[in-house]
């Protein structure tokens, strides 16, 4: 299954994409309460956010994904503060046990799929300096997963992410 | 001079951001080499909402320096904190060169993991028209608030302190540095045990197993 988290509202609508094989899209449906640092999702709900705003199971979801694509403005080289909320209540997906991966301090594996992890910025003025933090951001992200960085990519407007195919 | 001291992390009390941030003011307020007329002036923001409110943003627009803490959140800025910041992107700086820090708290033992998170920051800089003056990644950052205080320059929060001792320094001095990346002086396979224990402490104690910690929902 691929897990599409975009800050697109109608995305299914609003744009024509293509899109091979099972998906579920996670988009803005009623206001999302941030991440409060509570770390319930570890330690009171293992796996699932204690927020209940239509947005705590991202992280069991993830857990089902072979394939992560965030289709999102890029917000000074970051996902939106949509996507990025989104990704901050679902670090249920991991583990709060550590590992060293890489020679560095990662956290450990709560699921064992491995995600390929795609990104499809959108935006009319974004620097060479934001375009390299977000290639940074995602192999970080994707090295945090322990999965792979599949593809990241810029597009100056919305509406030409209607010429890919997911 | 006026710096704004912003604590970026949601929590509304106890967070290792306000904690970071003290540690800063009380090195800026030891900084005895300046005259009583010349000592800055300090005020304290949390921005634990989506938003900042007109008063806030009145009042930042009147500083000379930020400095932000924040915790790192899944490799970047926490999303609630990304949003005021593009809110402060749109407002009117005046084209005044107001001098941005940053303090970026990781929980993982490597400071380095915050640089992201403090390009982003130095990104926003450039839309917003201010001025990046440098950051600190501070790693083992869920430690800091359960370690002693020490003389300054000792102890396993040594590097964090001398760090930030070096920040408030650049701060009062109108100063641009590179930026910093640090970890607590404690062995990370004792700084890992130790998290690793405190999460099954916390579970038990809120009734559940060890075992429950890798629940699956397949």
């Amino acid at each position: 299954m691929k897990l599409i988290i975009t800050d697109i509202e109608n995305f299914n609508t609003s744009l024509h994409l293509s899109i091979k094989d099972d998906y579920k899209v996670i988009m803005p449906h009623g206001n999302i309460h941030h991440c409060i640092g509570c770390f319930g999702c570890w330690i009171k709900t293992p796996g699932m956010c204690v927020i209940h705003d239509g947005y705590e199971t991202t992280g069991a979801k993830m857990g089902k994904c072979s394939e992560l694509i965030l289709i999102s403005r890029c917000c000074y080289g970051s996902v939106s503060p949509f996507v990025k909320t989104v990704l901050d209540r679902a670090i249920s997906y991991i583990h709060p046990d550590f590992v060293i991966r890489k020679g560095e301090m990662h956290h450990k594996r709560r699921y064992q799929n491995v995600i390929s992890l795609s990104a499809y910025f959108y935006g009319g003025d974004i620097t060479q300096a934001e375009e390299q933090t977000a290639q940074n951001i995602i192999a970080s992200i994707a090295d945090n997963y322990d999965g792979l960085v599949k593809k990241v990519c810029f597009y100056k407007a919305e509406k030409e992410l209607e010429d890919i195919t997911l | 001079m006026k710096i704004a001291l912003i604590n970026g992390s949601p929590k509304q009390s106890h967070s290792t951001s306000g904690t970071l941030l003290a540690d800063l003011l009380h090195s800026i307020t030891g900084i005895t080499d300046v005259s009583d007329s010349d000592k800055p002036e300090i005020a304290e923001y949390s921005f634990n909402q989506t938003s900042v409110s007109e008063n806030e943003l009145a009042e930042l627009q009147n500083a000379d320096a930020f400095v932000f803490a924040y915790p790192l959140y899944v490799d970047g800025i926490p999303g609630h904190l990304l949003s005021c910041l593009t809110q402060l992107e749109a407002a009117d700086w005046q084209n005044r060169k107001i001098h941005v820090y940053a303090i970026v708290n990781c929980g993982f033992y490597e400071g380095i993991q915050a640089e992201p998170a403090l390009h982003i920051l130095q990104n926003w800089c450039v839309k917003a028209g201010l001025l990046w003056s440098g950051g600190i990644g501070v790693g083992g950052g869920g430690a800091i608030q359960q370690l002693p205080t020490t003389e300054n320059g000792h102890g396993p929060k040594a590097p964090v302190s001398k760090a930030i001792c070096a920040m408030a320094d650049a701060v009062c001095a109108g100063r641009i540095q590179e930026n910093r990346y640090v970890s607590i002086a404690f062995p990370r396979f004792l700084y890992k045990m130790a998290a690793q224990m405190g999460w099954r402490m916390t579970i038990k104690a809120n009734g559940g197993t060890t075992k429950d910690l890798g629940k699956q929902h397949l």
